[in-house]
């Protein structure tokens, strides 16, 4: 070390000084530097040649994954040489520092304090009741501004949850609008429809299942609702809204994919499994002259998940 | 600075320097600037935990810039007449058109998507890994308590986002996920119907504004929120410096570590690279959300196997293991969904934010805390953490019972009854089993899960057993070996840094004085004879 | 610093390192879903002209008049007596263990025989496919000898318009009617009470188009009221091409079962090969 410095602070200088030659904390991690600066070389050198692949597979438009490993392997190239350069050719430490107390000490804090409430006394002080409706007017606009971030962003809720768009005499027609004749379907099929002229409606799909070629009466009073064997039934599940789509056959069960509701179909959609509450609504069938199924009437009950009454 | 530099030296400017003596004139960086350069930031490898987290909000946010200049936020529907052949023909939303275009016929755009969605599980891992690190070590009390607060809505808000990113592309899988949603914000007593008929604009499918809404929220709003709050809770860990575990040299007064420059520097900035390359490879490898094969949402068309995003999965599983109990008051229900949709993260989400005041109410202690604990010291806070940990980890699983069910061929009755029930049961199992463990570790003290020395049981003639300790062998916890003390960033230590910066040199530049007294392969400090 | 294994901190990195390699590979063989595509050639092979004497002789092709030979129903005879018999009963009646299988038709038998489904192993809850035990002509023999114990069913279906077929509206009608059970990339999954809906990947044009006609087990029966000809062509050609040669550009498929598989490498791979990075780059102690 130079004189000058000898001489400015005799004891801690010279304590460093005479460790600098042999004291680990200010030599790098590594025993061997230029191996690990080789290293770092051949990796960014390994880098170039990987972005310079990426660059070249963008230009003949090569597949994602070539786009991707290149970039991936020029991303590696840089992380491992950085992290090898600040770990094993930097001083390795430990280095410390001084922690300072989070909270000002009692001067500051006082100073402060004088600052904020005291002065701030000169505007407040001794007018509470302004205060009082300076917190009023605050909480009314922020209430009132919430109007426009809300209630303008669509309409209130309506009778649409309460009903579909199935009526007495609807003609029941598959996802192309073609109607069902009674004889269309064998037993053990099912397949998805909607009332004429709303083909795609999400609140009125229905799921057709014939489960036999004789009238099922699944609940007293529906002793008409399944004509020749047809149940139909609201796909949307009464748990949390997704087309039920899975039709069991044999256990004569429909599944809902989402989380598992488990609907018998011959006793009303009644669940026996999963987290759904209430069965699926049933449509009143009816076969009319020309042998095509039309509905009864709309859904004796609101379809889908549950809601609070508004 | 030394006097003996010679007159050429003292006329020749160095441009690093006049360059930074040109920024300190206009932006004072001399004052502020060497407490954050000497900053030190402690090396354990679980501190690096939320550096994860960070630069994969980095990459989310550069891929996702890619992304916004070729999706399209519209409902409108449109006939796809473009390259992939099993969807010509058939009608689907812009936004889905726009999100195949971009995934088949926008060069770099599938990798992009990929990385983007990549980087979003990874982000949330991240948050759930480096928050647990956090709570177990109980890094989140006095002072850090708000910082703990700005982490858990971090937390909510990146869950929020990952789910409308996801849900963007309109495809069969994620549209089901916002029918879903639509069934859970209508399912809140008092005003559900009217937030769910609100935001959708009419009942479901509503008229399509919530496709453009998702995508606002997704890429303007909650991404300046978030990037708000890490930016806030970077500057906190700052201003209170970062805690440390306890050991030699450290105490609640002072950090140990690394220099923020040039050491932690660099390793955080490999690590920006490493997160990346792996966000990289996967994108590149591992096929993530196909939704050309998917197809578009048709709101009568479902698939199976639909689970949410993994981060979402708890959710899913508490929908699935509910029993069909709904609440009937009157004419006023409370439907199913809301228990576990809404209800059950309302709870969690309020004991999350309230915990560190819980904590401190408990054990009343209320001081400053800068010295994090070893998880063993502090058994009933490990056990509950990991009980509560074990019964998010049941939830996640139990929204996987089809596939779980598929895969072991056993009835998904009897999966969905086992999660029913071992839901419950799991976390208490593990935390009593976690307690019982930390006060065994607490036992073994500094050697656990080290080899400790052998232990020779010597018989003497006379018939009596001693016992001795057998010499320690190479690889044995050498608990009497001295760590290094940490050494100070003074102005000293600063100088005779710059100083060796200039001295170390590598081996092959030691002149031949200094590489006789140094062997081969052992750089050190010369001491130069300065005039 | 050299990696010198003596060092348990560097040995330790060395297991880390392995065993996250172990758990790439095996999650990649676990999850990468081969799409073999078996294809069976249908073989006409033994068959003559119908004539009035032999109206017994069962039909077995849809649009075909080519009824079964007797050579057939002997031999099918015998490898039905050999292999089904023990169940079904010597004349298909059925028994306490198995269905009857008189009437069933042609396609129904040529399913649950061709894909390896029958003859059953064990009792189970659902038969799975496995590696057929007889030639084509041998099922073909057996499908002869059940057909020609009584009337009824539907004949096997004719596939040749397949490769004219829409792809797009094959995909369309599957993501409606399929997708539920079998998931939209075929993967199939779980139904309930130990039932499941099988993977679509290894199923012949044929059999997709049985399984459709005849609705096995607890699948739903689709007849020709409810999807056409051209309509069951469509959905085997998107089976066939889409699901089991799918495009794959996003690279491995992870099994075509969605989130749950990318939560688990995202999870495990990606963050957990960032936790042995940070393993590396930081201090343990």
């Amino acid at each position: 070390m130079t004189q000058d410095q000898n001489q400015k602070e005799p004891s801690k200088t010279l304590k460093l000084a005479d460790d600098l030659k042999s004291d680990a904390r200010f030599l790098p991690l590594a025993k061997n530097p230029k191996l690990i600066e080789n290293l770092i070389a051949l990796l960014f050198i390994l880098g170039i040649l990987c972005f310079a692949a990426l660059g070249a597979a963008y230009w003949v438009n090569a597949n994602t994954q070539v786009l991707g490993l290149t970039l991936a392997g020029g991303f590696a190239c840089m992380g491992v040489s950085f992290v090898l350069w600040g770990r094993y050719l930097l001083p390795k430490g430990p280095f410390s520092e001084e922690r300072h107390p989070i909270a000002s000490n009692t001067q500051e804090f006082e100073a402060f304090k004088d600052s904020f409430i005291g002065r701030g006394k000169l505007a407040f002080g001794r007018r509470k009741f302004l205060v009082k409706l300076l917190g009023a007017i605050s909480g009314v606009f922020g209430i009132v501004a919430t109007f426009p971030l809300l209630r303008s962003l669509g309409p209130n809720p309506d009778a649409s949850l309460f009903r579909t768009e199935w009526r007495k005499g609807s003609l029941v027609v598959t996802f192309e609008g073609r109607p069902v004749k009674v004889d269309d379907i064998d037993v053990g099929g099912f397949l998805t429809v909607f009332p004429e002229g709303h083909v795609g409606s999400f609140v009125s799909q229905t799921l057709l299942i014939r489960a036999s070629t004789q009238p099922i009466v699944t609940r007293p009073g529906r002793e008409t609702w399944a004509p020749a064997g047809y149940l139909a039934y609201s796909k949307v599940c009464t748990h949390a809204g997704c087309p039920i789509s899975l039709y069991q056959q044999q256990f004569e069960q429909l599944l809902c994919p989402c989380h598992q509701s488990m609907f018998n179909i011959l006793d009303g959609a009644e669940p026996v499994f999963g987290p759904a509450p209430r069965p699926l609504p049933q449509l009143p069938l009816y076969i009319d002259d020309q042998g095509y199924l039309r509905a009864q009437s709309d859904y004796n009950e609101p379809i889908g998940p549950g809601f609070w009454d508004f | 600075m030394s006097q003996s530099s010679s007159a050429t030296q003292r006329q020749k400017k160095d441009p690093l320097e006049s360059a930074l003596k040109w920024v300190d004139e206009r932006l004072s960086v001399g004052k502020g600037g060497r407490n954050l350069l000497d900053k030190i930031f402690p090396d354990h490898w679980s501190f690096m935990l939320g550096e994860i987290a960070l630069y994969s909000f980095v990459i989310l946010v550069l891929t996702g810039i890619f992304l916004t200049l070729y999706y399209v936020p519209s409902a409108a529907e449109v006939t796809y007449h473009g390259s992939y052949a099993p969807l010509y023909g058939q009608k689907m939303s812009v936004a889905y058109l726009s999100s195949i275009n971009l995934s088949l016929d926008v060069r770099f755009g599938l990798l992009m998507r990929q990385m983007h969605h990549w980087a979003a599980d990874i982000f949330l891992g991240a948050i759930a890994v480096h928050m647990a690190r956090i709570f177990f070590t109980g890094a989140f009390r006095k002072p850090r308590e708000l910082n703990w607060i700005i982490g858990v809505t971090l937390l909510i808000l990146s869950i929020s986002n990952g789910f409308l990113g996801y849900s963007l592309p309109d495809d069969l899988i994620s549209g089901t996920g916002i029918r879903i949603m639509f069934s859970i914000v209508e399912s809140i007593p008092f005003v559900g119907t009217y937030l769910a008929f609100w935001l959708f604009g009419g009942n479901y499918p509503g008229n399509g504004i919530i496709i453009p809404r998702m995508f606002v929220l997704h890429v303007l709003i909650l991404p300046a929120i978030i990037a708000a709050l890490i930016g806030a809770h970077l500057a906190l860990l700052v201003h209170h410096k970062h805690t440390q575990f306890p050991g030699p040299g450290k105490t609640e007064k002072n950090v140990v570590g690394s220099p923020f420059w040039p050491n932690f520097f660099f390793k955080t900035n490999g690590f920006l690279f490493l997160t990346a390359a792996v966000i990289a490879a996967l994108g590149a490898l591992a096929q993530i959300n196909p939704i050309w094969l998917y197809g578009p949402y048709v709101p009568y068309k479902v698939s199976y196997a639909v689970q949410p995003d993994w981060y979402m999965g708890w959710l899913d599983g508490a929908l699935r293991i509910m029993p069909a109990w709904e609440l009937q008051i009157g004419r006023f229900m409370i439907p199913n969904q809301f228990f576990p949709a809404v209800l059950l993260p309302g709870i969690c989400f309020t004991i999350f934010f309230a915990w560190p005041f819980i904590e401190a109410w408990y054990t009343k202690d209320h001081s400053e805390h800068h010295l994090l604990d070893f998880p063993r010291y502090r058994p009933k806070r490990t056990a509950v953490g990991a009980g509560g940990l074990s019964f998010f980890f049941m939830l996640f699983f139990a929204s996987s019972t089809d596939v779980m069910a598929n895969y072991l061929q056993i009835s998904l009755n009897i999966v969905l009854w086992f999660f029913r029930i071992a839901t419950y049961i799991v976390p208490f199992v593990v935390g009593i089993i976690t307690y019982i463990v930390c006060k065994e570790l607490q036992k073994t003290g500094e050697m656990a899960g080290k080899r400790k020395r052998f232990t020779l049981v010597l018989r003497s003639a006379e018939g009596g057993y001693s016992t001795v300790y057998a010499e320690a062998r190479p690889g044995d916890k050498d608990v009497f070996a001295k760590e290094p003390e940490p050494v100070e960033l003074t102005e000293e230590v600063n100088e005779l840094l710059s100083e060796q910066a200039e001295l170390i040199t590598t081996a092959s530049e030691l002149p031949e004085v200094v590489k006789e007294t140094f062997p081969k392969g052992q750089s050190g400090v010369k001491t130069v004879a300065r005039d | 610093m050299t990696l010198n294994l003596k060092k348990s901190r560097s040995r330790s990195l060395v297991f880390y390192v392995i065993f996250v390699f172990i758990c790439v590979i095996a999650g990649i063989a676990l999850f990468w879903s081969s799409s073999e595509n078996t294809t069976e050639v249908a073989s006409f092979s033994g068959f003559k002209t119908v004539t009035k004497t032999d109206s017994r002789l069962p039909l077995l092709y849809q649009g075909s008049n080519k009824r079964a030979t007797p050579q057939m129903l002997s031999e099918g005879k015998i490898l039905f007596d050999e292999n089904c018999s023990s169940c079904h009963g010597l004349n298909a009646t059925g028994s306490s263990r198995a269905p009857n299988l008189v009437g069933l038709g042609p396609a129904t038998i040529d399913f649950w025989v061709s894909t390896g489904r029958m003859p059953l192993a064990a009792p189970t809850v659902q038969p799975v496919r496995k590696p057929v035990k007889f030639t084509r002509q041998q099922v073909l023999d057996i499908v002869a000898y059940v057909s020609s114990l009584g009337p009824g069913g539907s004949l096997i279906p004719n596939i040749s318009g397949v490769n004219n077929a829409n792809i797009s509206e094959g995909q369309s009608l599957f993501a409606l009617n399929c997708a539920g059970c079998h998931t939209v990339t075929g993967a199939g999954d779980a139904l309930a009470y130990g039932a499941f809906a099988p993977s679509l990947h290894y199923a012949t044009p044929e059999q997709v188009a049985e399984a459709i006609r005849t609705g096995p087990a607890n699948m739903p029966r689709f007849n020709s009221g409810n999807l056409s000809q051209s309509q069951v062509d469509a959905i085997v050609k998107y089976v066939t091409q889409g699901i089991q040669r799918p495009d794959n550009a996003g690279g491995f498929s992870l099994g075509g079962i969605g989130p749950v598989a990318e939560g688990f490498i995202g999870l495990l791979i990606g963050v957990g090969l960032l936790m042995l990075a940070a393993f590396w780059i930081g201090d343990r102690a």
